[in-house]
C-alpha cells in the first residue's frame, strides 16, 4: 500500500494520507460485530423456532427498558441531567401498583377477565399519575434550585434523591418481594411451527407501542413538544420566544415519570414480583440503554432498550457458544463502558436531542 | 414622514413605551448595572453604545426578564414589568434578537421563525408577518428548510432579527446585530433596522459600531461600567468630543 502510494503523483499521495485510515478500534469493532453476527446465525441455524422465541422474550424485556430509558433521555435532553432517581420511581410506582391491584381491586388467580381489565386500566392510570407527580415534585424541590449551580451539584443531588426514593419504598414495603397473581395469562396468542407468543408478552408490546407513538406525536407535533425541543437547545432563547421554561421542564419530568409509572406496572404484570430495590438495577440497565442509543435521543432510547433486552435474552436463552446468565450483568455493563469509552455519543447520538 | 413628524406630529408621538428607572442588576455578587435610567418613545430608534463589559447586554436582560434587577423599576406601556417572567414580557410585546444570535441550531430557518411567533395564535397574521420577514430578508426564503446551525454568520443574524419580528413586537431590542459581519452586511443590517422602524416598530439598538448606530438612531445613551455616562440626541452625540474620542475613533 505504502510503496504503491510512493509512485503516484503528489496530489494523490496527499489525498491518500489525509483520508482517515481505519483505526485499530474500528477494526476490532468490526470484528466483534462480525463475530456476533456469526454467533446469531449459528444459533438460528441450530434451532430457528427457539431463536425466534428467545427474540420475542428479548423484545418484551426491551420494551420495558425502552420505556424507562426514555425517561432518562427526556430529562437529559432538556436539562443535561442524569436523573438517577428515575429507576427508583419506576420501582415505587410498580410497588404502589401492586398495592392497588391487591388491596383495592382484590385481584386473585380466579378474578374474571372483566375485573382484571378494569383493574389494570385504573392501576395504569394511577401508576402513571403518581410517578409523574413525584418526578415533577423532585424536579421542583431538588433540581430547580440548583439550575444555576455547577452540573456536578445537581448530579450528586440526583444520586441522593435515588437513595431517598428507594428508602421511601423500603419504608412502606420492607425488604420482601411484593407478588401479584398472574393477571395476564401466559397462554399462547398463537403457536406456529414451534414459534409461540404468549399473552403476557404480547400485552407488554401491545401497550408499549401506542405509548411510543403518542410520545413521538407529542414531541414532534404539539406546542408542548416544540417548547421542549427549543428549551433543550437553548433555554434562554426559548424564554425569549415566550416559552415558559419552568413549565416546559416540569412537563418533561411529568412525561418521564408517567413513562416510568407505565413501565412499573408492565414489569409487575410480566414478572409478577418486585421489591424496593428492583429499580436500582433496572434503572442502571435502562440508563445503559439510553447511553447506547445516544443519550438525549428518543429513538435512540427505544433502540438501546430493545438491543439491551435482546442481548440479555440471547445470552440467557440461546445454546450455541453462549456465556449464560452468570455473565449477563458483566456483558450489559461492559457495553456501557465500551460505549462511554469508544462512542460516548451512542449509536444515534449524532442525531439530536428530542428528535430534532 | 420625517423623524420629527413621527415623534411630535401625529398624536402617538412622544408616547412613552419603555421606562427604565435607576435599575441595579447583579450576577451573583457582581454588581453589573449600577443605576441605569433610560426611555424609549413610540416610533424611536434609541441606541445604547459603550465599551465591552459596560453592561449593555445586561440592561437588555434586565428588561426582558432574564436577570431581574434588585433595585429600580422597569415599566412597559405604563405597566410594571420589573419582576415579570421572560415569557410574559414577550407576550406583552417586547422581543429581542440576542447577543450571539442564539438560534435553535437543529431547527430549520422556517422553524426558527415560527418559534418567534410561539406565543401568538392569529394564524393569518403570522403568515403575513412571515411574508414581511421574507420581504426584508429574501435570502431567508431561499434557505427556509436549511438547519439554522449551518447558516453563515450573516444569514444567522437575519434569522435572529426575523425571529424577533415574528413576535410582532411593540418594542424590538437588538443586541449587536452587526457583530462579526462583513461591512457590506453591516450596512444592509442598518438599512433593515431603519426599514423596520419606518414600518412602525420602536427599536432599542445595542451596538459596538457607534458610528452606524448614531446614524440611524434618534437618541443615544453611552454606557460606561454599569452607568449611563452621556445621553443626548444622536446628532449631538456624533458631535460630542468625548464620544468621538472614545467610540467613533475621531481624534
Ligand atoms: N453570566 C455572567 N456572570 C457574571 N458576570 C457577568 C455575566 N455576564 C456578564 N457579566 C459581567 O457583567 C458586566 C456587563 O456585561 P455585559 O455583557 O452586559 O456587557 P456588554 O456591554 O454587553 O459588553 P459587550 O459589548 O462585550 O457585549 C461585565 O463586567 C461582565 O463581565
Ligand atoms: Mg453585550
Amino acid at each position: 500500500m505504502a510503496s504503491q502510494a510512493r509512485t503516484e503523483p503528489p496530489s494523490q499521495i496527499a489525498a491518500l494520507l489525509s483520508r482517515p485510515r481505519p483505526s485499530l478500534v474500528a477494526i476490532i469493532g468490526i470484528l466483534v460485530v462480525l463475530a456476533l453476527i456469526a454467533w446469531l446465525v449459528a444459533n438460528f441455524v441450530k434451532d430457528p423456532a427457539e431463536f425466534v422465541n428467545v427474540f420475542l422474550i428479548g423484545l418484551t424485556r426491551g420494551a420495558v427498558y425502552a420505556l424507562v430509558a426514555l425517561g432518562y433521555t427526556l430529562v437529559y435532553g432538556i436539562l443535561q441531567l442524569i436523573n438517577f432517581a428515575h429507576g427508583d420511581q419506576f420501582a415505587l410506582a410498580g410497588l404502589l401498583a401492586s398495592s392497588v391491584l391487591l388491596s383495592v381491586f382484590n385481584v386473585t388467580d380466579e378474578s374474571g377477565a372483566g375485573i382484571v381489565i378494569v383493574a389494570i386500566g385504573v392501576t395504569l392510570l394511577i401508576a402513571m399519575v403518581f410517578a409523574a407527580t413525584t418526578n415533577t415534585v423532585i424536579e421542583r424541590v431538588a433540581y430547580r434550585p440548583l439550575r444555576q449551580s455547577p452540573r456536578l451539584a445537581a448530579l450528586i443531588t440526583a444520586i441522593g434523591m435515588s437513595f431517598i426514593v428507594q428508602n421511601v419504598a423500603l419504608g412502606f414495603y420492607d425488604t420482601q418481594f411484593q407478588s401479584i397473581p398472574r393477571l395476564v395469562p401466559n397462554s399462547d396468542v398463537f403457536s406456529v411451527g414451534g414459534v409461540a407468543l404468549q399473552w403476557n408478552k404480547f400485552f407488554v408490546l401491545l401497550l408499549t407501542i401506542p405509548v411510543l407513538l403518542a410520545l413521538t406525536w407529542l414531541v414532534t407535533s404539539t406546542r408542548h413538544g416544540k417548547a421542549m425541543r427549543a428549551t433543550s437547545m437553548d433555554p434562554d432563547a426559548a424564554a425569549m420566544m415566550g416559552i415558559n421554561v419552568n413549565r416546559t421542564i416540569s412537563f418533561t419530568f411529568a412525561l418521564a415519570g408517567a413513562l416510568a409509572g407505565a413501565a412499573g406496572l408492565l414489569y409487575l404484570l410480566y414478572f409478577t414480583t418486585m421489591r424496593f430495590d428492583t429499580g436500582f438495577e433496572l434503572g442502571l440497565i435502562a440508563f445503559t440503554a439510553a447511553v447506547l442509543g445516544g443519550i438525549g435521543n428518543l429513538t435512540g432510547a427505544v433502540l438501546g432498550g430493545i438491543l439491551i433486552g435482546l442481548v440479555q435474552e440471547f445470552n440467557e436463552g440461546l445454546t450455541v457458544l453462549t456465556p449464560g446468565g452468570d455473565w449477563t450483568r458483566s456483558i450489559v455493563f461492559g457495553i456501557l463502558i465500551a460505549i462511554l469509552v469508544f462512542r460516548p455519543s451512542g449509536l444515534l447520538g449524532e442525531q439530536t436531542p428530542e428528535g430534532g | 414622514m420625517s423623524k420629527e413628524e413621527r415623534e411630535r406630529g401625529d398624536g402617538k408621538g412622544n408616547g412613552l413605551i419603555l421606562e427604565v428607572e435607576d435599575i441595579h442588576t447583579y450576577y451573583g455578587s457582581i454588581h453589573a448595572i449600577k443605576g441605569v435610567t433610560l426611555e424609549v418613545h413610540e416610533g424611536e430608534i434609541v441606541t445604547l453604545i459603550g465599551a465591552n463589559g459596560a453592561g449593555k447586554s445586561t440592561t437588555l436582560r434586565s428588561i426582558n426578564g432574564l436577570n431581574h434587577p434588585r433595585e429600580g423599576r422597569i415599566r412597559f406601556q405604563g405597566k410594571d414589568i420589573t419582576n415579570e417572567a421572560p415569557h410574559n414580557v414577550v407576550k406583552m410585546g417586547i422581543s429581542q434578537s440576542p447577543e450571539g444570535r442564539k438560534l435553535f441550531p437543529r431547527m430549520s430557518v422556517l422553524e426558527n421563525l415560527q418559534m418567534g411567533a410561539f406565543q401568538r395564535n392569529d394564524r393569518s397574521a403570522i403568515a403575513e408577518d412571515l411574508e414581511r420577514v421574507y420581504g426584508l430578508f429574501p435570502r431567508l426564503s431561499e434557505r427556509k428548510s436549511q438547519k439554522a446551525g449551518t447558516l453563515s454568520g450573516g444569514e444567522q443574524q437575519m434569522v435572529a432579527m426575523g425571529r424577533a419580528l415574528m413576535a410582532s413586537p411593540k418594542l424590538l431590542m437588538l443586541d449587536e446585530p452587526s457583530m462579526g459581519l462583513a461591512p457590506i452586511f453591516v450596512e444592509k443590517i442598518f438599512e433593515i433596522v431603519q426599514e423596520i422602524n419606518d414600518q412602525g416598530t420602536p427599536v432599542l439598538l445595542v451596538e459596538q459600531n457607534a458610528l452606524m448606530a448614531l446614524d440611524v438612531a434618534d437618541r443615544g445613551y453611552v454606557m460606561e461600567t454599569g452607568v449611563i455616562a452621556v445621553t443626548d440626541e444622536a446628532k449631538n452625540l456624533r458631535q460630542n468630543e468625548k464620544v468621538q474620542k472614545a467610540y467613533l475613533g475621531i481624534e
